[in-house]
């Protein structure tokens, strides 16, 4: 800390106001002692000049530590013996300033006896007053802490907002609908049976997939069911291209899990993984516990993954939502596999979801 | 003479669809064959030479456009002369390509199909059939213009990154990497929550990334520039980089300070 810096703290107008009342404090505690001999005045003078010492070395020893790298003792401690100290010695400045030789001071007794009750009450009112400011800084850094604390919240609660608008962007591919219905077209005709069972499946699809229909959570059972409606669709529309397998662990299926993930995965497992290979493929869906973790995995037998490829919005913005609403406790993992095509990871960690707050709220 | 035409599309239902509705709408039209993807509708295109190819613009393998371009052309007949065919594209919902289509005049349906969209079209082809074949230079040109502005869109740049870890290898989108840094023979690949080692050199990434995204900060060092959260001046000419999510500053050497003087 520079010195003008210093000299500006120790003037500050409040601080002055402080010492003047704590000095006219002490002058009346001490009053009693010294009154038949010595006048008021004379005593406050006294007392003045030891508190500005005190305060003076109070705030240098603040200083002088700020700017040691790595202090030994703590702030406190070398105010708690720098402070009575230059009680002691403001004591005896002021004796001194007053026209008594040091010797007089300390072999007369009713000198020595003042000396110490002047330190003693000087060190008392400087201990409650250091004991007053220590608080109120504690104070202060209470509140800029929780300041801190709720920004981060607001951030945490940002982040929650932008993932969930994410989720309302997330959109039902055209591409899919138009086809799926161009196949409903064809099968009214030919196959009403079909028809019908295909646009159940497409009705059980938009109704989970439609934003404005979108909950915050659903549950693993319902993300599954959703992601075998659309891959029933895909199967009439491919016909023996697809195959798909699903296998979900029942003692998690009500497993609170964010919405449209497992879609998106098996979106992409269609379009990047199978829809490219002429032969068509495989899709499996495998929900499991892992640990303290479900791990939900979409592996396709696909095309596997062309460095140049370009990557959906789809596994971006699944990834935004996994870490706002889990931080570094949920991820999304791509692999490729072994024999062909790639392997979808999903780590949520089981049971940190708020519950389900209501159906289609 | 009987007009033959082939389809394309890799949705077989789609495939039998069209053909019923032109058995309805154009009597006379020979379907001489389907494909269902590029590379086979390419097949057929040369071995049957029909007429008309309707192309479905998303089919595997090869997309109808890739088809259009290659069977555009046409094919030199033994007489000396060219066969083209007229094409139609066929798409369920593709809003850039169908704009790109109405500025070019190109024919093409949209799925589901409408009986009276499909007319028009029909009699379109039946009118152009009809007409000498001096003006097929013209749309030759305007469907290979069409097709250039639509394939051509932009040079392909790296987008995922293979890494071996242990047994598995996984796969990381470009977009997840922080920054790549040199690490003697290898590069560490680092990502919020993680980082791998890959054996592409900077050099080699720097040419296959995006400029427009990654940038090379650092003789060692590319950066995400989604990633960077502030520049901080540093010792002497260089700077630093603080990221999103990562502790760790970056320096940017002298050389590649003037990327962020505008900052």
């Amino acid at each position: 800390m520079e010195t003008a810096n210093l000299w500006v703290q120790i003037a500050s107008f409040k601080r002055l106001i402080w010492l003047l009342v704590l000095t006219t404090a002490a002058a009346l505690i001490v009053n009693p002692y010294f009154g038949y001999k010595v006048p008021f005045g004379m005593l406050w003078l006294r007392l003045f000049v030891v508190a500005l010492v005190m305060m003076v070395t109070f705030i240098a020893t603040e200083a002088i530590w700020r700017s040691v790298p790595n202090p030994r003792l703590s702030l406190l401690t070398a105010q708690l013996v720098s402070v009575p100290i230059a009680a002691f010695l403001g004591t005896v400045a002021s004796g001194l300033v007053l026209g008594r030789s040091l010797t007089q001071m300390f072999t007369v007794e009713p000198m020595l006896l003042g000396i110490l009750v002047f330190t003693t009450v000087a060190i008392g009112i400087g201990a409650i007053t250091a004991m007053l400011l220590v608080y109120r800084e504690r104070a202060a850094r209470a509140d800029v802490e929780s300041a801190r604390a709720a920004s981060r919240e607001t951030v945490l609660q940002k982040q929650v907002l932008e993932a969930r608008l994410k989720l309302m962007q997330a959109q039902i591919e055209p591409h899919f609908l138009f086809n799926t219905l161009a196949n409903v077209q064809h099968l009214v005709g030919k196959d009403p049976a079909l028809a019908n069972q295909v646009l159940g499946s497409l009705i059980r699809y938009l109704r989970s997939a439609m934003p404005q229909m979108r909950d915050d959570t659903t549950t693993l059972a319902r993300e599954v069911e959703l992601a075998r409606a659309y891959l029933e669709i895909q199967r009439v529309r491919m016909g023996e291209r697809l195959r798909f397998a699903i296998s979900i662990d029942a003692t998690i299926a009500d497993t609170i899990i964010p919405p449209m993930m497992l879609m998106t995965l098996v979106e992409n497992a269609i379009k990047h993984g199978i829809d490219p290979v002429k032969a068509g493929g495989e899709i499996t869906i495998d929900a499991a516990r892992d640990g303290e973790h479900l791990l939900l995995r979409v592996i396709d037998s696909g095309h596997g993954i062309v460095p140049t490829a370009t990557p959906g919005v789809g596994l971006q913005n699944v990834r935004e939502r996994l870490s706002a609403l889990f931080g570094a406790s949920a991820s999304l993992e791509l692999r490729e596999r072994a024999e062909q095509g790639v392997e979808a990871r999903l780590k949520i960690p089981l049971g940190q979801l708020p519950t389900l707050t209501g159906e289609g709220g | 003479m009987i007009p033959t035409a082939l389809i394309a599309d890799d949705e077989p239902l789609l495939r039998a669809q069209l053909r019923e509705q032109l058995a309805t709408l154009w009597p006379s039209l020979d379907i001489v064959s389907e494909a269902a993807d590029g590379a086979d509708a390419i097949a057929q295109f040369e071995e049957l030479l029909p007429d008309i190819v309707f192309l479905d613009i998303h089919m595997p393998v090869m997309s109808g456009l890739d088809v259009a371009r290659m069977i555009g052309r046409g094919r030199k007949l033994p007489s000396g002369d060219f066969k083209r065919a007229q094409i139609v594209f066929v798409t369920a919902y593709d809003q850039y390509a169908v704009t790109a289509f109405e500025r070019g005049a190109i024919d093409y349906v949209l799925k589901p199909f409408e009986a009276d969209r499909l007319q028009e079209t029909v009699t379109r082809l039946q009118e152009r059939e009809s007409v000498a074949a001096s003006s097929d230079s013209d749309a030759e040109d305007a469907l290979s213009i069409v097709i250039r502005q639509l394939t051509s869109a932009q040079r392909d740049y790296l987008n995922w990154i293979k890494a071996s870890v242990g047994q598995t290898v996984r796969l990381i989108a470009v977009d997840e990497v922080l920054y790549f840094q040199s690490d003697e023979k290898y590069t560490r690949v680092v990502l919020t929550d993680a980082e791998v080692l890959i054996r592409k050199p900077i050099k080699e990434l720097l040419e296959e990334l995006d400029p427009k995204r990654f940038w090379q900060i650092h003789r060692a060092t590319i950066v995400n520039t989604s990633a960077i959260a502030a520049v901080v001046r540093g010792q002497r000419d260089q700077a630093d980089l603080r990221l999103k999510g990562r502790p760790e500053t970056l320096t940017v050497s002298r050389n590649f300070t003037h990327l962020f003087k505008q900052m």
